[in-house]
């Protein structure tokens, strides 16, 4: 990957809220012309993030590098180009048309702004006559959410950031705001970074998925997050191990972590999948669980598998024979295998 | 009760026969409540504004005291501004005392505070959403405080309404800084409390109906803006 080919690079990001530290990144790329997938629980750093990459936020630490050169917030450079749409979209206490044309307005470009702005309408799927000249309260919660990202998409901007776009809204409107966003890759190459918690939609629509976790980031996408509590393994040769006991009587056993560190990733690479638990050598975990759902990888062709273990969910990247050999599907009873050496502690 | 009655009916009288003494106050009151309206809301809007939107050292301390300020009993101001316009004041030689800009000076400092208060909280209160929407639509400054200003205006509008209400009822400062001189400086709260003294219930049941309607009239015009 070049360095013109990028769209963004961050380096060394560390934020802070007060004391806690809400993002550590060391080392992040994202391509221009790329739809970049954010996936993450509540609190994760996921808006936190996508608040620097629109420039809105100055990092506590670290350099955020826009198309190869150090940028800052308010920088006339990024702040044309570079939109957010946020999770509650903020509109401006006026009609619907005054709300879509306000970017266009503030860079005095009030060239065809009515057709412009139909056009911006029509985008995601609302009608002009019917909507141009409603008021912002008179808008239901995702004729808001596309009236906003309306507002947005007549910028043509080169960056697109999306937090949880369809959060609120029905299967309609998710699907109007799915291809607008594709549209905005497609017709002028815009770079898009969108957080969802709604996967399926975030597969169906990103060519990469990066997940977050307590600031930090995985550019493998989804890996299996294990919090605690743990307590010290009873058996005598593995003394040094952790182990979580799930209430189903299953045992995860873990290589004890650094101090102060509680929460165990397993990186889905790790992880093996069987129909049926091998005899014990020692060293696997082996735990029986249920196939949940499965996910088709747009870009890859790959199938991720989502697995319960009693109240732990687990992810696995398969390939389709892997998944036509073991005929692997929904509700299907399956067992994870995975050392307990092959874990990392946050 | 007769006399309450007849009260009403005269002054219903007096304000269609247009009693020259009666709508002298009246005319004064609007001049002097207007006069400190636009000094205190040049003044508090910038002001409530830079003590909303920005932190800065001493905040706090300067919040206090402007809430203390909004707590100023109108006799107070009167006093304070009778000193520094009377003939031995600071600001004496300007001639100041009894005249209608020298209650306009007090009736804007009773104003100012209030003005700068409300409009430094509705600023605070602000969806932090709104800030980040106009950075992400690439607004700059000026236009982010164009913009914040313009989405909070029935938040000021309704200080601005508040503080018209005090001036426009306030006797304290018209009484000390005025005079209450007939024909000159009378407003129409000084001349309600001479009316009632002197027993004359008709002329000060006939300001006070004028008082109610220029406050009516002014929350009626702020329903409907917010309504527009």
């Amino acid at each position: 990957m070049t360095k013109k080919k990028l769209a963004y690079h961050l380096q060394d990001i560390h934020h802070y809220y007060g004391n806690t530290k809400v993002l550590d990144i060391n080392d992040l790329k994202i391509e221009k012309g790329s739809i970049t997938g954010l996936i993450g629980p509540n609190g994760s750093g996921k808006s936190t993030l996508l608040k620097l990459l629109a420039f809105a936020r100055k990092p506590t630490r670290g350099h955020i590098f826009y198309k190869g050169n150090l940028e800052l917030p308010f920088s006339p450079t990024v702040r044309s180009k570079v939109t957010l749409l946020t999770q509650k979209p903020y509109l401006l206490k006026r009609t619907v048309f005054e709300n879509i044309a306000y970017g266009l307005k503030i860079r005095k470009d009030k060239t065809h702004l009515k057709e412009r702005v139909k056009k911006a309408l029509l985008n995601v799927g609302l009608d002009y006559q019917k909507f141009a000249h409603r008021k912002w309260h008179e808008l239901s919660g995702g004729e808001a959410q596309r009236v906003a990202m309306a507002a947005r998409l007549i910028l043509k901007p080169e960056v697109l950031l999306l937090d949880e776009p369809i959060a609120s809204v029905d299967t309609e409107s998710a699907e109007l705001i799915r291809k607008a966003s594709l549209k905005a890759r497609d017709n002028w190459g815009a770079t898009l970074v969108i957080a969802s918690h709604d996967l399926q939609w975030l597969y169906s629509i990103s060519d990469k998925q990066l997940s977050i976790f307590k600031g930090n980031i995985f550019s493998t996408g989804m890996e299996n997050i294990i919090t605690g509590p743990f307590v010290k393994s009873d058996e005598k040769t593995n003394k040094k191990n952790l182990v979580k006991k799930l209430d189903d009587g299953q045992i995860i056993t873990l290589k004890a972590p650094a101090p102060k560190t509680c929460t165990a990733i397993i990186r889905k690479k790790n992880i093996s999948i069987a129909l049926e638990k091998q005899p014990d050598n020692g060293i696997l975990n082996q735990l029986s669980g249920h196939i949940v759902s499965m996910l088709l990888e747009k870009q890859t062709e790959h199938i991720m598998a989502f697995i319960s273990i009693h109240d732990l969910s687990f992810v696995l990247r398969l390939t389709s024979d892997q998944i036509s050999s073991l005929d692997l599907y929904p509700g299907k009873k399956v067992v994870l295998q995975f050392s307990s050496n092959d874990v990392e502690w946050l | 009760m007769d006399f309450i009655v007849a009260g009403f009916i005269k002054a219903i009288e007096l304000l269609l026969y247009g009693d020259s003494s009666t709508w002298t106050a009246v005319w004064a009151t609007i001049k002097v409540s207007t006069g400190s309206m636009v000094l205190s809301i040049g003044a508090g809007l910038p002001c409530g504004f830079l003590l909303g939107y920005f932190d800065f050292k001493g905040k706090k301390h300067l919040r206090t005291i402007l809430d203390t300020m909004l707590a100023l009993p109108t006799v107070f101001i009167g006093l304070a501004v009778y000193a520094f316009i009377s003939r031995q004041g600071p600001l004496g030689e300007l001639g100041l005392l009894f005249t209608l800009t020298g209650i306009a000076i007090g009736q804007t400092i009773l104003a100012f505070p209030i003005v700068t208060a409300i409009t430094a909280s509705t600023i605070e209160n602000i969806d932090h959403d709104l800030k980040l929407t106009l950075v992400s639509l690439g607004a700059g400054r000026r236009h982010i405080i164009a913009t914040c200003l313009w989405e909070v205006r029935f938040g000021i509008l309704a200080g601005a309404v508040t503080a018209y209400g005090r001036v426009l009822t306030e006797v304290g400062i018209s009484m000390m800084v005025g005079g209450n001189i007939k024909y000159h400086t009378r407003t129409i709260t000084t001349a309600i409390a001479l009316e009632t003294n002197k027993g004359q219930f008709a002329d000060g049941i006939a300001l006070g109906l004028v008082l109610i309607t220029i406050a009516f009239i002014v929350n009626l015009s702020l329903s409907f803006l917010r309504k527009q």
